[in-house]
C-alpha cells in the first residue's frame, strides 16, 4: 500500500519523559508531566487536550524555543538545542509580519536563507497557486480576511520546505465555514508534500478529520493518555463524506469521551477524578 | 497676523494693506489660522486702546517691522539657524543612542521593569532643572545647551523604543527564529519595524520637549539662538524683538513638526496600523 510508503517506521520526532516547569512570580508551575510519544516521518499526528493542559508546552519545546526541564526531546535522532530550519511553526495568532506584502511574507524563510531571487518568486508563486492567494500579492495583511491570513502563515511555512511543521491551533481564529475549506486545503497540501505534521487542537472533529493518529492529554500537569489511530489516508478526505463515515464518528466518539473525562476532571468536583 | 502668516503653507508675505475681504477668505479657507487672527485682533484692540509706552508693549505692525529688519539683516536667519541646528543634531544624536539602548531594555523583561520607575523619574526632573549644574559642569557653552536638549530628547525616545518592543506579539519573533532568522535579522526584521511607530511618537514628543529646553538654555547661556535672541532684546527693552522671537519660535515648532515628524509618524502608521487594533 502507498501508505506504509508515506508512513515509513522510521522516527522523525521521539519524546521521552518530558516533564516540563514554569517558573513564575508565584512559584513553579508545572505544565507537562512525563509525556512520551514518538511520530514518524510522513506522520499526520494531532493532538487534542482541555485548555492549560501543556499543549503549546509540548509544542515549544519540540520548535526548539524552551528547553525541558526533564526529559528529552529528539529530531532524526538528534537531541533539540533550539529552534531550526528543519522544524516549520504555524500559530493561531497571526504570526505574519504586518509591515510585509503576502509575497514578502511568504518568501521570508527563502529570504533568510538566501534563495536567489528567481528561485524564491517560482517557490512563493507555486504556493500562492496552491493556497488560493492568487491576486492578493501584493496586499498586506491587514487587507486580507483572517482565513486568507492564515493561508499566508501555512504557505510560508511551507515555502520554507521543513521536514517537520508544527502547528498551534492555526484555525481557531477564523469563522466556522473557512475552517472546514483550510482543513481540506490543509490536508491536500499535505498529502502532495508528505510533511510530518504535529497538529494542535481543542475540536475533536478537527483533529480526527485531519489526522493519521489522534493523541489525547490529560488535564495539567499533561501526559499523553492515549493514541487512537485513524485508518485511511487523510488526503482523500472531505468534510461529507467524513461526516456520514460510521467509522469515523465512532472515533470521533471515542476521542470525544476520552476529552470530555479530562473536563469533567477540572470541574469542582475534581478530586474524585484525581483519584480515579 | 502677517508673521504668523509668514510661516503659514500659503500665507505669502503680504502687506500690512492686504484687502479686508482676502483676509476674511483665505480665513474660511483655513480655520486653522482663525485664533491667530484673534490672538492678534485682542492684541491690537488692547495696544490701540490704552495708552503703552513701547518699552512695555508694541503694535502688532511694529513687531512685523521689526521681523521686517531682523530678516532683511540676517539677524533672524543666524539666531534661527544655531536653534535648528542644535535640535537637529541633539535629535539625530538621541536617536543614535535611544534606539538602541531602548531595544537593549526592551526585549530584556528584567531590564525593563528595573528601568521603568526610573525613566519616569529622570521625566520628571525636566531638562532646564540640569542647567545648574550642568553650567557648572561645562560653563555658558554650546555643550551646556546640547546636553540639556538631549537629556530631554532622548528619554521619551528610549521610554517609547522600549514599550514598542515590547508591545510586539512574541509569535512574530518565534516565528522567524523558526525560519532560521538570526538576532540580527530579528532585530532588522521584526523588532526594529515593529516598534518603529512607537520611536517615531517618542521622538515628536522629545522634538517637543526638546525645543521647549533648548530656548531655555539658551537664554541662560547666551550663545546665540533664539533664546539668546529674546533675552537679550529684554536688556535693551526691545519688546518688539522679543515677541518676533516668540512668535517665530512658535511657528518653527510647528512647521518642524508638520513637515518633518507629522508625515513619518503618517507613513508608518498608514502601514503599520493593525498593529494598535
Ligand atoms: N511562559 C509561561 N510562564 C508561566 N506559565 C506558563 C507559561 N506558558 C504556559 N504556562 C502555564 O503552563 C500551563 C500550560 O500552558 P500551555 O502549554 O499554554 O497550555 P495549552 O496550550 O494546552 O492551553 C498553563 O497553566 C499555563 O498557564
Ligand atoms: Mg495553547
Amino acid at each position: 500500500m502507498p501508505d506504509d510508503m508515506a508512513k515509513s517506521t522510521q522516527n522523525k520526532i521521539v519524546v521521552s519523559g518530558f516533564r516540563h516547569v514554569f517558573e513564575t512570580d508565584d512559584g513553579p508551575v508545572q505544565a507537562t508531566d512525563r509525556v512520551d510519544l514518538s511520530i514518524r516521518a510522513g506522520e499526520f499526528v494531532t493532538l487534542v487536550g482541555p485548555s492549560g493542559c501543556g499543549k503549546t508546552t509540548l509544542l515549544k519545546a519540540l520548535a526548539g524555543f524552551i528547553r525541558p526541564t526533564e526529559g528529552s526531546i529528539l529530531c532524526d535522532g538528534a537531541t533539540v538545542l533550539g529552534p531550526g530550519r528543519d522544524r516549520g511553526v504555524v500559530f493561531q495568532e497571526l504570526a505574519i509580519l504586518p509591515w510585509r506584502t503576502v509575497r514578502r511574507n511568504i518568501g521570508h524563510g527563502l529570504e533568510i536563507a538566501r534563495v536567489p531571487r528567481a528561485a524564491r518568486e517560482a517557490t512563493v508563486g507555486r504556493l500562492i497557486e496552491l493556497t488560493g492567494l492568487a491576486g492578493f500579492e501584493e496586499r498586506y495583511p491587514h487587507e486580507l480576511s483572517g482565513g486568507m491570513r492564515q493561508r499566508v502563515a501555512v504557505a510560508r511555512t511551507w515555502a520554507a520546505d521543513p521536514d517537520v511543521i508544527l502547528m498551534d491551533e492555526p484555525f481557531a481564529a477564523v469563522d466556522a465555514m473557512t475552517r472546514l475549506t483550510l482543513q481540506e486545503e490543509l490536508v491536500r497540501l499535505c498529502g502532495a508534500t508528505g510533511k510530518t505534521v504535529f497538529f494542535i487542537t481543542h475540536s475533536v472533529d478537527e483533529a480526527v478529520f485531519l489526522a493519521d493518529r489522534v493523541l489525547v492529554m490529560t488535564r495539567r500537569p499533561g501526559r499523553i493518555k492515549a493514541a487512537i489511530d485513524v485508518p485511511g489516508r487523510a488526503a482523500g478526505r472531505d468534510w461529507e463524506s467524513f461526516k456520514i463515515d460510521s467509522a469515523m464518528q465512532a472515533i470521533v466518539e471515542q476521542v470525544l469521551r476520552l476529552v470530555r473525562e479530562e473536563r469533567g476532571a477540572t470541574a469542582p468536583a475534581a478530586s474524585a477524578a484525581v483519584t480515579k | 497676523m502677517r508673521v504668523t502668516a509668514a510661516a503659514e503653507p500659503r500665507g505669502g508675505l503680504a502687506s500690512p494693506a492686504t484687502s479686508s475681504a482676502r483676509v476674511l477668505r483665505s480665513l474660511r479657507a483655513f480655520p486653522i489660522l482663525l485664533p491667530f487672527a484673534a490672538l492678534i485682533a485682542v492684541w491690537w484692540a488692547i495696544h490701540a486702546t490704552g495708552d503703552f509706552s513701547p518699552q512695555v508693549l508694541v503694535s502688532p505692525l511694529a513687531v512685523w517691522s521689526a521681523f521686517l529688519h531682523l530678516v532683511i539683516h540676517g539677524v533672524m536667519a543666524e539666531y534661527a539657524s544655531t536653534s535648528l541646528r542644535m535640535i537637529g543634531f541633539a535629535a539625530l544624536l538621541s536617536l543614535a543612542v535611544g534606539v538602541p539602548v531602548g531595544f537593549a531594555v526592551g526585549v530584556n523583561g528584567y531590564a525593563a521593569r528595573a528601568l521603568e520607575g526610573f525613566l519616569r523619574f529622570l521625566q520628571g526632573i525636566s531638562g532646564i532643572a540640569w542647567l545648574p549644574l550642568a553650567i557648572v559642569w561645562f560653563g555658558f557653552t554650546h555643550t551646556t545647551t546640547l546636553v540639556i536638549v538631549i537629556y530631554t530628547l532622548i528619554v521619551p525616545i528610549i521610554f517609547n523604543t522600549m514599550t514598542g518592543v515590547r508591545a510586539i506579539p512574541e509569535e512574530y519573533g518565534l516565528a522567524l527564529r523558526s525560519l532560521g532568522a538570526s538576532r540580527l535579522r530579528l532585530v532588522k526584521d521584526v523588532y526594529l519595524p515593529g516598534a518603529l511607530p512607537s520611536i517615531v511618537v517618542g521622538l515628536r514628543l522629545g522634538m517637543g520637549y526638546g525645543w521647549r529646553a533648548l530656548i531655555a538654555a539658551e537664554m541662560l547661556v547666551r550663545k546665540g539662538g533664539l533664546g539668546d535672541l529674546i533675552f537679550g532684546a529684554r536688556t535693551f527693552g526691545q519688546i518688539d524683538r522679543i515677541i518676533t522671537g516668540m512668535i517665530v519660535i512658535g511657528c518653527l515648532y510647528v512647521v518642524v513638526d508638520r513637515l518633518i515628524v507629522q508625515p513619518i509618524e503618517n507613513l508608518t502608521v498608514a502601514r503599520w496600523g493593525v498593529l494598535r487594533q
